[in-house]
């Protein structure tokens, strides 16, 4: 806190409780902290680390989700007096609400009423706040609309929320915010179901809205990268606990406590790879040094070989259901990974990266192009051959809560590829099951667990010990680590770096996380509405790339160091056109160009 | 073991208490109450309201309110249980297969399905109790029919659901076959919801046989069921309302105990109440 | 525009498939309509012209075909009961059975929606409680069970409606209505308490969400987030489900009418069953599963106008 300032807003020993089965559950506990007149401060944990819960109760909405503040003091500085908002009346709280403390959430998608026009939405606050008329209210939504740079404004007040793209609508819920030029603007998770160039987009806009009105900032992320792009100072929260606070630079440069240390460990940067050759497990605070480290792959020949593939998803409609238009999901792509060796496929939602790995193994059906694997036609087999082609590969897939049976025991599932392929029988069938739960470093007596009493990373783990049974040689990894908590990330992925290491395992890594990618992979492809537009080596792509899409993705991604402050206060990038062609619209063919020996550039333009 | 959340509240308890007692009733009435006793009828005492040698009053014929009442438990229970059975064993493989297949077979048989679900569950049951000649077997397929398509439609919904998930693609990769799949990945995770559909339809099978018997088209006399009682007691409401009162509120008790059992059993099988970390 | 043409061509395969549905219950099952009609113990010779005159010697097919020719040149048929045209038979029972379904229908609506969004409001406090019991006991109770206590209590005890009989609305209204408020009640009951536990669980998941937060993180007062913003949302999956309780209805009220002696479709349809009139039984579950339907058409494209996610689309 800057010397002889007085604080906006002072959280002292805020304690709230919510109402379990059995009890108080404490949500979170003694948290004290301050936030100046225009400054940004970040709050940043991991799941569960109260974190929502404490900006929920400066606007004390965390009595609508069950929570109760049992303890401390919320003090608010407004115009006549400091009030505490702990313990303001229902009027008091209506009146800070919207008008003095404005607030954004996570879900862009169901932030705002779908069967209400933005012009209501925008209008309503206003006209209760201010007393503005229904004329002026619209004025002011339009001057707001205008402010955060959506194009047409006009034509968007008539229109209603589905029908603006997710990156807009987080612009029209920050205008809505904005509108009564709050002092304190909180942002709880604002970018987090966003795509990184949207993300760009959003912080850059918060960055600028905040310089032109001086308002504050309390910014509540789980994302270190997006911590250090935009925070003044940072709280650290770890189970309803405060861990540690500090300017931004502090904490990043001199972390002192240990879980800051290891939060700041798991979390990949965006450029610390440059100048090494093969990917390298991230370094865990508390894990020993000499780990197994993937080298570049000696050069031993090609294991997948995919080409020209083309997969499009009928849109049914009409009566009897029949195709009228085609998404082009996957198309003409075409690229190899060999032996022991891991092709990252990055690009942001919808660009196509997760139907490709699927097409791969057939679990969408392709609609043109071969895949070899082990020189094998992967797409000509019949069901019966299909089956034992997936025996030399498997999938892991994005949400672990998701991919494992609930009615079945870990072991059962993993035992499951075993039976299934006759690679094990009798007896034979619990060793194997038993050394696989070894090899994931999770303790043999989870085997006779269901997967509920498993969290996240560990059933994550477990939905690798099933893929490895079968002694794959490729594993597809769909966005895998991209729903768990970044320590777990880490753990994760440095396991998936030694099993490759170890068994010399090829890995698709799909993912929209170029820090991630950055770090476990030897060569990267991008993807961007169906097509890869550039593919080669790590340090070719990611260093020195060459399409102008790779470009700006590269631009937008945030850098887990507040030295590095890339995002801007204006960053604008193109929106990804719709993926849905009519019917017997011809695709140009993939044309590339190389630049380099082994990197691959797409000279195709898109229509 | 610890009971599940959901039935620990009131409204789980009162629920499985019940469904239980009702079930106790069904199968121990007939073997501890001899039939006369709802048979014999007491000329002296008809339309007697509840005393002390009738604690539930007597009928038009003077037999024995809360004898009758005991003794159709089972004939209303049974009639139920078979027709939800029935409609399961129709509308299971149906709907597995329509969302398991997909495509045309899907479109076929949904078509088909939604037509069936535009005729009035009851006005079907009717219909097909009055074509096949009303009695008590012709009840259950009456109703076990007329309940079909909205089984089917719960459980197509439930595979087409479940067959995209995740665990359902993986084990598909780890070499299972589509029988397999079908019978250990598809099925156990639908079972939940079949089970509290179930619930549910045996308290409106329970519903449905009162009211095809009360139209005559259901049970048929000397079978006692309680719709039966109310048809009976229709032209004595005046002198004795009880006559209706009594099989009314064990259908009622029935139906209420399975309503509340099954919101409790939805609320202790709804993935979101399972303890995820 | 081409959604409700979709929609249109879409309901005339479904009426279709109910015709065929409708012919092969009444025809397939086993049973020998001559002798459902004659019964068991009439003369061979009766049977067998009997059989004559209503076709039954041709292939099905050939008599499935005269049957829909019939229904779609307003040929439906004669009673065998009633020896009367059924066709204006049917639409003269339709127009007194539409009034306690529209009747029930409103009643219902008007009581189900503030219960069910008042219990949504305080989960689990008493005013939940108190809702979500008397809408459990509600839908517990075979509604000609409510039929029966609504006579005893407002026709036998106190006298004020009048527990039999139909009064045509456009010889006295007031009568008409009179005659018609304890049938509609007694269809109304246990759908209200259908209507309001429906109304509860999607004001529930509404008030969960994202946007209903946002609202009150504007400051509007609760009165508007609920009554503004939650039920704007809720007004369509309501609707939805009001619409596909009106086959409901129209099963109960061949209960309920035969209970009140009320002279409508569902009276009908039972003389049609009890008496085995094939003619009348076919003509009536076809008009009764067409007009299900249709209201749910209906609903689908009211929905249409309450959502602008489909509206737009």
């Amino acid at each position: 806190m800057p010397d002889g300032q007085t604080p906006l807003v002072s959280i002292e020993n805020l304690r709230v409780e919510f109402q379990g089965e059995d009890g108080p559950i404490v949500g979170v506990e003694d948290v004290s902290f301050s936030i100046a007149p225009g400054e940004t401060v970040c709050v940043v944990g991991e799941s569960g680390s109260g974190k929502s819960v404490t900006s929920l109760s400066l606007m004390r909405l965390v009595e609508f989700g069950g929570g109760r503040i049992v303890d401390g003091r919320l003090e608010f500085a407004r115009d006549g007096g400091v009030v505490d908002v702990a313990q303001a009346d229902p009027d008091t709280m209506q009146a800070i609400r919207g008008n003095e403390i404005g607030m954004i959430f996570q879900e862009p998608m169901t932030s705002l009423n779908p069967v209400f026009t933005i012009e209501r939405q925008m209008t309503d606050g206003l006209r209760m706040h201010r007393g503005l008329s229904a004329e002026a209210a619209r004025a002011r939504a339009l001057e707001l609309l205008r402010q955060v740079r959506i194009p047409e404004p006009e034509r968007r007040l008539k229109q209603y929320p589905h029908e603006l793209s997710g990156g807009m609508r987080q612009r029209v819920v920050i205008a809505m915010a904005m509108a009564c030029e709050p002092r304190l603007l909180i942002a709880d998770e604002p970018t987090t179901a966003l795509d990184v160039t949207i993300q760009a987009e959003i912080l850059s806009l918060i960055n600028r809205l905040k310089r032109e009105t001086g308002m504050a900032v309390l910014f509540i992320t789980h994302d270190m990268a997006v911590v250090a792009q935009v925070a003044d100072r940072v709280v650290v929260m770890y189970r309803g606990n405060l861990v540690e606070e500090g300017p931004v630079q502090e904490i990043f440069a001199h972390p002192k406590e240990p879980y800051t240390r290891a939060l700041l460990a798991a979390v990949p940067r965006l450029g610390e790879m440059r100048g090494k050759s093969a990917p390298e497990p991230l370094r865990l605070v508390g894990e020993d040094e000499h780990r197994l480290t993937p080298t570049a792959p000696a050069e031993r020949g090609p294991l997948l070989e995919v080409s020209h593939l083309t997969t499009r998803f009928p849109v049914k409609g009409g009566l009897f259901r029949r195709t009228v238009a085609n998404v082009h999901a996957v198309e003409d792509v075409s690229f190899v990974i060999n032996r022991g060796e891991t092709l990252a496929l990055v690009g942001e939602s919808g660009c196509g990266k997760s139907s490709c790995g699927r097409s791969i193994l057939r679990l969408s059906q392709p609609t043109s192009g071969t895949v070899l694997l082990d020189k094998r036609d992967i797409l000509g087999l019949n069901d019966r051959d299909l089956r034992r082609a997936w025996a030399d590969m498997q999938m892991v897939f994005q949400d672990p809560f998701a991919s494992l049976n609930p009615y079945m025991r870990l072991s059962e599932q993993v035992a499951e590829p075993l039976t299934n392929y006759g690679l094990a029988r009798g007896s034979e069938v619990q060793d194997r099951v038993a050394g696989l739960f070894d090899r994931v470093q999770l303790p043999r007596s989870f085997m006779s667990r269901f997967p509920h009493e498993l969290s996240g990373g560990q059933r994550q783990r477990v939905a690798i010990a099933r893929a490895l049974a079968v002694r794959p040689k490729l594993i597809i990894a769909d966005e895998a680590v991209s729903a768990l908590d970044v320590s777990v990330q880490a753990q994760v992925l440095n396991l998936m770096m030694e099993l490759q290491a170890e068994l010399d395992i090829s890995f698709l890594f799909i993912s929209h996380d170029m820090a991630v990618v950055e770090r476990v992979s030897h060569r990267v492809g991008v993807m961007y509405r169906g097509r890869l537009v550039e593919i080669g080596d790590r340090a070719q792509v990611m260093e020195s790339p060459q399409h102008a899409y790779t470009r700006s993705l590269l631009s937008a991604v945030p850098i887990a160091d507040p030295a590095r402050r890339t995002i801007g206060e204006d960053m604008n990038f193109r929106p990804i056109p719709s993926p849905v062609f009519p019917i017997g619209h011809e695709a140009a063919p993939s044309v590339y160009e190389e630049v380099a020996p082994g990197h691959l550039v797409l000279s195709t333009a898109f229509d | 073991m610890k009971l599940p959340a959901a039935f620990r509240t009131s409204k789980g308890l009162i629920g499985t208490g019940l469904v239980i007692a009702i079930l106790l009733v069904a199968v121990l009435a007939p073997m501890l109450i001899p039939a006369d006793w709802a048979t014999k009828m007491d000329m002296r005492a008809r339309l007697s309201p509840p005393t002390l040698a009738h604690p539930l009053g007597t009928d038009q014929l003077g037999r024995d309110l809360l004898y009758r009442v005991l003794l159709g438990t089972q004939t209303s229970i049974f009639i139920a249980g078979a027709a939800v059975l029935m409609s399961i064993v129709i509308g299971l493989p149906l709907g597995l297969i329509s969302g398991y297949a997909g495509g045309t077979t899907d479109n076929v048989l949904m078509r088909l399905v939604d037509t069936l679900l535009s005729f009035p569950a009851l006005l079907l049951a009717l219909t097909i109790s009055a074509v096949l000649g009303p009695n008590l077997h012709n009840t259950v397929i009456a109703i076990g029919i007329a309940f079909t398509p909205f089984l089917a439609r719960i459980i197509r919904g439930e595979a087409l659901r479940v067959a995209q998930m995740p665990y359902v693609e993986a084990a598909r990769t780890a070499g299972n076959s589509d029988s397999r799949l079908i019978l250990r990945h598809i099925l156990p995770n639908i079972m939940p919801a079949i089970i509290v559909q179930s619930t549910i339809s045996l308290a409106f099978a329970i519903l449905a046989e009162a009211g095809l018997s009360f139209l005559g088209l259901g049970t048929q006399p000397p079978d006692a069921s309680w719709g039966l009682m109310i048809q009976a007691s229709r032209d004595y409401l005046d002198r004795a309302p009880w006559t209706a009162l009594v099989p009314g509120a064990a259908v009622a008790l029935t139906v209420l105990g399975l309503n509340m059992f099954g919101d409790a059993l939805r609320d202790a099988l709804d993935p979101r109440s399972k303890g995820a970390s | 525009m081409s959604y409700i043409l979709n929609r249109i061509l879409s309901m005339l395969l479904t009426l279709f498939l109910i015709s065929a549905i409708t012919f092969a219950v009444t025809n397939i099952l086993p049973g020998d309509v001559a002798m459902m009609i004659m019964g068991t113990q009439s003369n061979p010779e009766a049977l067998a012209g009997l059989r004559e005159t209503l076709g039954l010697n041709d292939p099905l097919l050939a008599q499935y075909g005269r049957w829909i020719g019939g229904m779609l040149t307003g040929d439906w048929g004669t009673s065998l009961v009633f020896k009367e045209p059924i066709a204006p038979l049917l639409i003269q029972k339709m127009t007194a059975s539409g009034l306690i379904v529209l009747l029930s229908m409103t009643i219902a609506l008007v009581c189900a929606v503030p219960l069910g969004v008042w219990a949504a409001v305080h989960p689990n406090r008493w005013q939940d409680t108190a809702s979500s019991s008397a809408a459990l006991l509600g839908v517990s109770l075979p509604d000609f069970f409510w039929g029966i206590m609504l006579i005893l209590l407002f026709a036998r005890a106190l006298h004020w409606l009048p527990s039999s009989g139909f009064v045509d609305p456009r010889e006295d209204l007031l009568l008409a209505l009179r005659h018609a408020l304890l049938p509609a009640l007694a269809l109304g009951l246990g759908l209200m308490a259908h209507l309001t536990r429906m109304t509860r669980a999607t004001m529930t998941g509404i008030l969960n969400q994202e946007f209903i937060r946002v609202a009150r993180a504007k400051g509007l007062g609760e009165g508007t987030v609920v009554w503004r913003y939650g039920l704007a949302n809720a007004v369509g999956p309501v609707m939805t489900v009001a619409g596909l309780q009106v086959g409901y209805l129209f099963g109960s009220i061949i209960v309920i009418e035969s209970l009140f002696n009320y002279t409508g479709m569902g009276w009908l349809t039972y003389q049609g069953l009890l008496n085995r009139d094939i003619p009348l039984i076919q003509a009536s579950v076809f008009v009764i599963a067409a007009v299900v339907m249709l209201a749910n058409l209906l609903v689908d494209i009211l929905y249409v106008l309450v959502d602008p996610r489909i509206r737009l689309s």
